[in-house]
């Protein structure tokens, strides 16, 4: 224990005075040495200087003593020249670290991982509003990537936040937009998005795929929309879908901000009576919830190439349209796309997701999000319905989350890859410096705290 | 029943009788249909799986087993069929599910029949079991032994609670309440309007002087495509083996979608509904 804290110790004393560059311990080893005999501490100790060897333990060359540990860094070329005048003093050692770098490498990843996301949260539970918001503010604070937005206000005045994750860079990125908890009583939606962002930000280094997509597009990602109808599915039913705005004069509540949006408004699969499940509201976008969406993506659909948004329960890959069965421009290809999304998904644990559009494979409805967004030039558009098929449906057991989460990230990852590939052809996945350098001061006052 | 030696020459039979019954799979796309006319329907299309899950709700209900419940796998083959004066008429193969594992069950055939006047629809189904019968038989007297020994009524409220957890006390109690759910479900069932047990949100026991389980159970049912609520109320007497009775009523507003095809949901409220199955 005390052996590790004092290797890590060293190497976080060791890199910031090397200036973070690239490469530098490569082949490098850390030798252990129990000096027997005052000759031999004589010996080591001129060995020391002579070559100018890095002392780990103890930090002074007088303070080398017979009976006690010794540790020494030996650059790489002189490795073998120093065995060799340790085997001729028959001074025995042990190889403590083969390579320097390969150590340092792994443990800048582990930490940088670690510290992206705040530590203690718990990914296989559901969450309540206020620990969404706290969540947020912390993975900002934590995360160079990841800067937290204002995208507008619900009925009840409360604030909706989407996070973006940006690899900073001088290239023009293009953008992924994903959302979750348009209906309240879906709470896999918002343990996925959640998810999704802790997994981006642990693996972007060391996972090939997500690097390469981070080269060249933006991450948005929306996890809770219908902050008010959440919380009141929280406080007082569990089973609620719609937002909070009052109707007949507060006699009756609740739009469905996925029959809301300007797309086909109104024309089939919703109600025009509020006390409905599907009531679509005095108007398009006549709720503030749709308004903040539709105010961000309107600005920004130029860049976007993938609108997706995340729902529960069925198991579903939805494509457009839901208010007419007329094939979407490119359905061939949202179609593979999707299929090859599912059989990714299908490969983790076996679930089976069924593919298709929501008009012939789930039913008939108008105003729904996706299909706006397909609808104003947003090519890839689709709908998620995760986990389960109907056993618990909404009421998804919490041991269910990391399995049903794991899944759905190999289909979103499929999805936005193919984007990537199709829109940034070419170009080798450059390895990033910066992964490779060395701010090991982290490591040692994470080891310190 | 029987074991897996004796169950192959069965299920050959089964095939055979039931491939003798179905319609011959259409060829291509139909023309706007004659009368009698029957078409193939995509196995993933909403009506096809639809019908499945009626099917499996008669199944679940008959087999009167809440250890044998079953879930819709996939939908195989689906063909449907106008018959003149009665109504649509589906010819289904799929496979299911165990109802909370997910492990395969077995696969099944069936036809259902959605009259023209509101009634329950018409349900054949056959399965095929891949778990031994004789072992779901001793689990259900397992789970009726536990649930016997009670010496006080049972009571209890939202299983699963809104975490989704559930208190392994009450699952045989949430199991039973979705065997009685499937006859409402089944019941309830139209063409276009299908329905999941969402939650027990209360239960309380009756004790009884015979050997019979007696619950009365407020359930939810999400109704689909309305997304709606359902609450029911429902009375459940169970004996394994022998019977599994169920009485209903849910409540509900009939909500109307907009829709040129006439969506209709729910059902009247107040109508009581009794049925009961003998073995």
């Amino acid at each position: 224990m005390w052996l590790f804290l004092g290797m890590t110790f060293s190497l976080g004393i060791l890199i910031p005075g090397k200036l973070c560059s690239d490469l530098q311990y490569d082949g490098d080893q850390v030798l252990h040495i129990v000096p027997e005999t005052f000759q031999q501490v004589q010996h080591l100790q001129h060995l020391c200087s002579t070559l100018m060897l890095d002392l780990w333990k103890p930090q002074l060359l007088e303070d080398i003593r017979a009976g006690e540990d010794l540790h020494i860094r030996v650059p790489a070329p002189l490795v073998q020249e120093v065995k060799d005048s340790l085997d001729q003093h028959m001074i025995s050692y042990k190889v403590l670290i083969n390579d320097v770098q390969e150590l340092v490498d792994e443990s800048v990843l582990k930490e940088r991982s670690q510290r992206q996301v705040p530590e203690g949260y718990n990914y296989t539970e559901y969450h309540p509003m206020e620990e969404i918001y706290e969540w947020m503010t912390q993975i900002e604070k934590n995360s160079e990537l990841v800067t937290q937005h204002y995208l507008g206000n619900t009925v009840e005045n409360r604030t909706i936040y989407y996070l973006q994750i940006s690899q900073p860079s001088n290239k023009p990125k293009k953008i992924i937009w994903m959302d979750c908890g348009i209906h309240a009583r879906e709470w896999i939606a918002p343990a996925f998005c959640q998810w999704f962002v802790k997994e981006i930000l642990q693996n972007y280094e060391s996972d090939a795929t997500i690097r390469r997509f981070l080269q060249n597009l933006d991450l948005y990602v929306l996890p809770v929309i219908n902050v008010d109808g959440y919380i009141y599915s929280w406080e007082a039913e569990r089973l609620w879908r719609k937002n909070r705005a009052p109707y007949m004069n507060g006699t009756c509540y609740g739009t469905d901000l996925n029959r809301n949006f300007n797309s086909s408004w109104g024309s089939v699969g919703v109600s025009f009576n509020c006390t409905s499940e599907v009531f679509c509201g005095s108007g398009p976008e006549s709720e503030p919830e749709t308004r903040a969406v539709v105010q961000l993506i309107e600005q920004k659909k130029s860049d976007i190439l993938c609108y997706l948004t995340v729902h529960s329960y069925g198991q579903y890959i939805l494509t457009p349209y839901g208010s007419t069965t007329t094939p979407p421009s490119n359905n061939e290809e949202l179609m593979q796309v999707a299929q090859k999304a599912a059989a990714a998904l299908m490969g983790k644990y076996g679930t089976s997701y069924k593919v298709g559009s929501t008009s012939l494979i789930l039913y008939s409805n108008s105003g729904s999000s996706r299909d706006w967004a397909h609808m104003i030039g947003i090519p890839f558009s689709y709908t998620f319905e995760l986990r389960d098929n109907g056993t618990y449906g909404f009421v998804l057991p919490p041991d269910q989350i990391q399995p049903t989460c794991e899944e759905t990230m190999l289909a979103v990852t499929t999805i936005i890859d193919y984007v990537d590939q199709k829109y940034f052809p070419g170009g080798a996945v450059m390895l990033t410096s910066g992964s490779l350098s060395l701010c090991l001061s982290v490591v040692f006052t994470w080891i310190a705290s | 029943m029987q074991g897996l030696g004796a169950s192959l020459p069965v299920l050959l039979l089964l095939l055979l009788l039931l491939s003798a019954q179905l319609p011959p799979p259409a060829v291509g796309d139909q023309p706007p249909r004659a009368l009698g006319a029957e078409r193939s329907l995509d196995p993933s299309s909403r009506l096809a799986v639809g019908a499945a899950r009626v099917a499996l709700h008669k199944y679940n209900f008959q087999a009167a087993s809440p250890s044998g419940l079953r879930a819709l796998g996939q939908v195989r083959k689906a063909t449907v069929k106008s018959i003149p004066g009665m109504g649509q008429k589906y010819y289904l193969q799929f496979t299911t599910e165990d109802y909370r594992s997910r492990e395969n069950a077995g696969s099944c055939l069936a036809t259902v029949l959605y009259p023209k006047k509101k009634s329950p629809p018409a349900v054949n189904i056959k399965c095929i079991n891949t778990k031994d019968q004789k072992q779901i038989q001793e689990e259900d007297n397992r789970l009726y032994q536990k649930l016997k020994r009670q010496t006080k009524p049972i009571i209890g409220s939202n299983i699963p609670d809104i975490f989704g957890n559930m208190e392994p006390a009450f699952e045989p109690v949430w199991a039973l309440a979705v065997a009685g759910s499937s006859y409402m479900m089944w019941e309830k069932s139209t063409e276009k309007v299908g329905y999941f047990m969402s939650q027990v949100k209360s239960v309380k026991q009756w004790m009884r002087k015979d050997d019979s389980l007696e619950f009365d159970y407020t359930i939810l049912l999400h109704e689909m495509p309305t997304q709606e609520m359902i609450l029911c109320h429902m009375r459940l007497i169970w004996l394994p083996g022998r019977h599994l009775k169920v009485k209903y009523t849910c409540e509900s507003d009939s909500h109307r979608l907009e829709d040129g095809s006439g969506m209709e949901s729910g059902s009247a409220a107040g109508i009581t509904h009794e049925r009961e199955e003998n073995f």
